[in-house]
């Protein structure tokens, strides 16, 4: 997973994620949306047809004092915490 | 953050499943979907030497055709990508030749399934060749799909609302999924997917219950839905790990 910043400041940053698609990007949108200091959240993805940018640009604009950066660290954990405890309850179902 | 899912299995065979799961978002429910159609790996054959082949199809035509037959993918980490297994088949006509002539090098990469037909040959057509399967993921090529027929409904809750009136005639009210009625999941397979089957002369209101998904999962033989739905699970789990350590470089 290669990350690029395309753009940055206090409470912005758009960064590339490579590699990845709707599977995971929108799952991780999803996750960012829950936190009370993100204000927005987004991603933009080409189809491969389109012959111009298809790696994933995700926006986060968060509230004033927080990091994007540090947002998206946690909206990464709430992420891996959130689909281990859906393995965990799926086996302890099955 | 601690989130509580609850999982239920409604109907439940090895390669076939509905599970009810509570508290998932749409977006969660959709990322463990997609991921277990595009994400699981699973082994497909993917070249072939051919030895002889007399049959009527063009030597490609009969490559595709063992690619699409499914072969049991052997537990994770037995396993890394790149890895071959080579199977090799042996016909000679007159026979219809089976997945189930497929002899492989590893007892954990086999047939899923026996009576896949590959080519009836005919008096002195013959078939020999030999197939490398590799690991690889639904993404690159629907071969190497393990979740076959993947997909979610919102659970609905039944209500009765009141009696018809004597004489009114009942109307037929499909649903397809799984509804619930006073906490208990009824597949509405049970009453012919029409609810004037299993409330004859009531009135009755359907709604969505929020954040409750049913999936019903089917999978082409390569591991059970067990192996599946961990596996996708595991998959979004790297993959956010992953750029978990990334960020924090």
């Amino acid at each position: 997973m290669e990350l690029r910043v395309t753009e940055s400041s206090e409470t912005e940053l758009s960064i590339e994620i490579a590699g990845e698609d709707h599977t995971f990007m929108n799952v991780l949108k999803g996750a960012l949306l829950e936190s009370d200091d993100v204000t927005a959240a987004t991603y933009d993805m080409n189809p491969e047809q389109s012959g111009g940018q298809t790696d994933p640009i995700l926006t986060i604009k968060t509230e004033p004092g927080v990091d994007p950066l540090d947002a998206l660290e946690e909206g990464a954990i709430t992420v891996r915490e959130k689909t281990t405890a859906f393995r965990d309850a799926f086996e302890a179902a099955a | 953050m601690a989130t509580d899912y609850d999982v239920e299995f409604v109907e439940r065979e090895d390669r076939e499943a509905r599970f009810l799961v509570r508290g998932v978002t749409p977006a969660f429910a959709n990322g463990i979907r997609r991921a277990m159609v595009a994400d699981v790996p699973t082994m497909a054959v993917d070249t072939v030497r051919f030895i002889e082949n007399s049959s009527v199809m063009f030597d490609e035509q009969i490559a595709l055709r063992l690619g699409l037959v499914p072969l049991t993918t052997p537990p994770e980490g037995e396993f890394v990508e790149d890895d071959t297994v080579t199977l090799s088949i042996d016909v000679q006509g007159p026979a219809t030749a089976y997945s189930g002539d497929l002899v492989s090098s590893d007892d954990l990469v086999q047939p899923a399934d026996e009576n896949v037909p590959i080519i009836q040959l005919k008096d002195d057509q013959r078939l020999e060749a030999e197939a490398d399967a590799i690991m690889n993921h639904g993404k690159n090529h629907a071969k190497h799909q393990g979740g076959v027929a993947v997909g979610y409904r919102h659970l609905q809750r039944v209500e009765v609302v009141g009696d018809l009136d004597e004489f009114e005639e009942q109307e037929s009210q499909i649903v397809r999924g799984v509804v619930e009625d006073d906490g208990e999941l009824v597949p509405t397979s049970e009453f012919d997917h029409d609810l004037a089957n299993r409330y004859p002369g009531k009135e009755v209101r359907l709604e969505d219950v929020p954040e409750a998904f049913v999936f019903h999962v089917e999978t082409d033989g390569s591991f059970t839905v067990d192996e599946l739905v961990t596996r996708a699970a595991d998959s979004i789990i790297d993959r956010a790990t992953e750029l978990e350590d990334a960020v924090q470089l």
